[in-house]
């Protein structure tokens, strides 16, 4: 029975995670997505060139739009056999130079190239396309170029790469598309004034719409992530999936749980978000049934403030010192200070307080160093920072006051001496 | 789940838990990547290192620490997937690799020798990242995406995530935290180590001591009760008590207390804790020197006059120049008492000279404030050449710098390097009152 339960498990868990990773449909954006596929079509039928630019904010479905897109007219028409499709990653292809060497594997062309010597970037580029053109304006293989992370590619010396591109499909040359894809809204600012008149200005913006931030819509991503479907690859017993189906649907209908995925819509209504927290509550599945606690923790765990985590795996010493930089900061004002200002605030409290253990100095050293190598503290150099002293260099508090007094408040354990110098209004 | 593990580190059932449950069942889809963070030592790579050996997943670690540029870690990670062993007579890499793209591209070509699906990449203090190429950080967060591999990228460092989001941004890993251990958890940890120790204090002594479990624990109270509040380091603090516990058990081999006896060995280790506690992080050798409570002499044996010179560049470089006058002339005449001077009496702490740091000043000063001390001392010495080498040897010792460029010959501005607890050791050595010359001070 025992060995059964861990099956049933299994099947669930399977499904469930193949749910959240398969690439699902495209939906919504409907307007959106035919223009993307209308300029795909008008540039492999009847040999256009293209150029436009997909702008929208972090995980709204642009990559998947266009692979969506991209997807279907592979399937269906003789786009593969008419097209070549070349990816570029802002973050991969950091320059030019690998940006064409990336250009001339996908399009299979290497052996062509080898050898080759070629006076400009330019010459090299059109080289490429010149190699596809086999005919006439009408015969020749169009290329569609998808530039994601479209924004860094502005940063290359010179955009030449851009300019190219652009200039390309401006004069009738080979037919090309080029699809950007960015998250910066000011990406068009990005070009320099050459690159910017040869692009079309074509820009498709993709924004989550009201009601994708509403709560209805996260209820209904979240059952479309936790519901076991009937067309579904995997064999599964249908009982185990109806009874666990039932429970999923009882927990969307319950009132604490909709409180919970309202605050969390508050918060945070990217799909990543969401996703990351079914996947740790799928992980962590040990029986068959869902309940609201599981996603009530993982809401407190989201809403956790790490620096505070952070904060509370100091030792005595280091929150005394964090203590006296927060009195420093808020009596100047948040100006910066060194080692020997806390120092002495500190030793002036440890004199004051027979109870506290004296730390020698080169301790307390150490432990701000250690706040440092946490990055709570920053240095500042100001002028020459290398060659002042460690004790006299100024550094920030990087921590707010009301953080620290939280932590103080949260720690268990702490002398009381301290606790109260913390919350004093003067040091 | 392995209870070994779970017993084997204590008080890290959580971390194992979850790590188990993202990692134990490789024929399903994996996740993209996990960040585990906690403070230092407790336990992070152990922990990750151990659940992925005992899961049987295929991985990888590496330490960013270990590759300064991007090129070594690269060609690292591929060494360590592929098997290669660099060969010491001919160290050449399993394939050359500047660029991340060159990168991706070679994990693909492993991908069709290796099945990679699976594979799991932990990168160590991966706060170093941060400090390499820009698109870095985020191409291991979406490995996955860009190889079309299901590889995990595991990062481990001692940050809060926020301390890595960037301009371009990434995306938000799972995050796993590890809490450091509280003082009854370190308590049980440490006392593992009682194996350890009875073989130490028989090779330390040739004399073997029978000791229980309560001795030993009792030892450890002690040693908590003195070192907790300044350090939770568990490995810092595991050497602590080592080296302490030998000292603990001195009274006991000598036949001076009986092991029954906690509170008189209580007596004899409480100032030896103290003042161990001075020498924290350090990890001074004190088998040598035979007395613990001999300070390791903090100055250098200067001569005479370098002493003076370097006293004179304390105050030099504290003082401010308008007050010289008042400080170091012998009748500078009556001084009015100014509203100013009293308030300087009420200066709070942080504006004092000796809190800010050093000053520059030039070298014409230094030999005016030279020459004035040393006449109190009614002690004659000429300007001579003995002079100029003794600064110069100060600035090879780094005890004053150079903070002008050399190429003026003329007006060179120095700085004294040294903090006052030094000063005043080498001001009392030559019997000189330090205090009675600083402006900080003389008002009191």
């Amino acid at each position: 029975m025992g060995g059964n339960r861990q099956n049933n498990l299994q099947d669930i868990r399977i499904c469930l995670k193949n749910n959240l990773y398969s690439q699902s449909k495209f939906v919504g954006n409907i307007k959106e997505r035919n223009q993307v596929q209308d300029l795909l079509q008008r540039t492999v039928k009847f040999g256009e060139s293209n150029s436009a630019l997909l702008i929208g904010p972090k995980s709204s479905g642009k990559t998947k739009l266009i692979n969506d897109v991209i997807n279907e007219l592979q399937s269906k028409s003789s786009f593969k056999k008419d097209s070549i499709l070349v990816k570029l990653n802002g973050m991969i292809h950091t320059d030019d130079r690998l940006s064409l060497k990336s250009i001339t594997s996908q399009m299979n062309l290497e052996n062509v190239v080898d050898g080759k010597v070629f006076g400009t970037f330019a010459e090299n580029l059109s080289f490429l396309l010149a190699c596809l053109r086999t005919g006439e304006k009408h015969t020749s293989r169009s290329v569609v170029f998808i530039l994601e992370e479209f924004d860094l590619f502005c940063f290359h010396h010179n955009q030449t790469l851009l300019y190219n591109l652009f200039d390309i499909s401006q004069s009738a040359q080979a037919p090309i598309c080029i699809l950007g894809i960015t998250c910066r809204l000011d990406v068009i600012e990005l070009l320099e004034k050459r690159v910017k008149s040869r692009f079309s200005h074509r820009q498709i913006f993709l924004f989550p719409t009201d009601s994708e931030k509403s709560l209805d819509y996260a209820l209904e991503k979240l059952e479309y992530y936790l519901i076991i479907s009937e067309n579904f690859g995997y064999k599964i017993n249908p009982e185990v999936k109806n009874k666990w189906n039932s429970n999923v649907h009882n927990i969307l209908k319950d009132k604490k749980f909709k409180n919970i995925i309202q605050r969390l819509v508050e918060i945070d209504t990217s799909e990543r978000t969401l996703k990351n927290i079914l996947i740790n509550i799928i992980y962590k599945l040990k029986e068959e049934c869902l309940t609201v606690d599981m996603f009530q923790e993982e809401i407190n765990t989201l809403e956790r403030d790490d620096i505070l985590v952070t904060l509370q795996d100091l030792n005595v010493l280091e929150l005394c010192l964090l203590i006296a930089m927060k009195h420093h900061s808020e009596i100047y004002e948040g100006q910066s200070m060194n080692f020997e200002m806390v120092f002495s605030r500190y030793i002036k409290f440890v004199k004051t307080n027979s109870n506290i253990q004296s730390v020698p100095r080169s301790v307390v050293m150490k432990a701000l160093e250690h706040l440092q190598s946490l990055e709570l503290i920053a240095m500042i150099n100001v002028g020459g920072g290398a060659k002042t002293q460690k004790e006299y260099q100024f550094f920030n508090l990087l921590v707010m006051p009301s953080q620290v007094n939280e932590a103080i408040k949260k720690t268990p354990g702490l002398p009381t001496e301290v606790v109260q110098w913390s919350s004093s209004s003067y040091a | 789940m392995d209870s070994n593990l779970i017993k084997s580190m204590p008080h890290r059932r959580t971390q194992i838990e979850h790590l188990y449950n993202l990692f134990a069942h490789k024929n399903e889809p994996q996740i993209e990547s996990v960040y585990i963070y906690g403070g230092p030592s407790s336990g992070k790579t152990v922990v990750v290192q151990r659940v992925l050996e005992i899961l049987e997943v295929n991985h990888a670690v590496i330490n960013l620490i270990e590759c300064y540029s991007s090129r070594i870690l690269f060609e690292s990670i591929l060494n360590k997937i592929s098997g290669h062993k660099l060969n010491p007579l001919n160290p050449t890499p399993y394939a050359r690799c500047d660029n991340m793209m060159d990168f991706l591209y070679n994990i693909e070509k492993l991908n069709e020798v290796k099945k990679l699906d699976g594979f799991v990449l932990v990168l160590d203090s991966a706060e170093e990242l941060r400090n390499m190429e820009f698109n870095l950080l985020p191409c291991f967060l979406r490995l996955r995406e860009l190889t079309g591999i299901s590889i995990c990228v595991v990062l481990i460092s001692e940050l809060v995530f926020e301390k890595f989001y960037t301009k371009g941004g990434g995306i938000e890993p799972i995050k796993i935290h590890f809490p450091q251990y509280n003082k009854i958890e370190l308590l049980e940890i440490l006392s593992l180590d009682i194996d350890y120790c009875r073989n130490m204090i028989l090779e330390h002594f040739n004399k073997f001591i029978e000791f229980d479990l309560d001795f030993y624990k009792n030892y450890l109270n002690l040693f908590l009760s003195v070192f907790y509040r300044s350090c939770r380091d568990l490995s810092e603090l595991r050497y602590m008590s080592r080296i302490n516990f030998i000292k603990y058990c001195e009274p006991v081999i000598n036949n001076e207390h009986t092991i029954e006896d906690s509170m008189a060995l209580w007596r004899h280790i409480s100032p030896i804790l103290k003042s161990s506690l001075e020498v924290l992080y350090l990890r001074l050798d004190t088998t040598k020197s035979a007395n613990i409570k001999e300070k390791p002499n903090p100055t250098l044996e200067l001569p005479f006059y370098a002493k003076y010179i370097l006293i004179a560049a304390y105050l030099a470089s504290y003082n401010p120049a308008k007050d010289d006058k008042r400080l170091f002339m012998k009748h500078h005449g009556k001084q009015k008492k100014k509203l100013k001077d009293i308030k300087l009496k009420s200066k709070v702490s942080e504006q004092l000279n000796t809190q800010l740091g050093p000053k520059p000043f030039v070298f014409d000063r230094l030999l005016a404030i030279f020459y004035s001390i040393l006449d109190d001392k009614d002690n004659k010495m000429g300007f001579n050449n003995n002079v100029l080498v003794q600064i110069s040897s100060l600035i090879e010792l780094r005890l004053l710098s150079l903070v002008s460029d050399s190429c003026f010959l003329d007006g060179q501005k120095y700085k004294c390097n040294v903090n006052f607890e030094f000063i005043q050791f080498v001001s009392k050595s030559v019997g000189f009152e330090i205090k009675k010359y600083l402006s900080d001070f003389s008002h009191i």
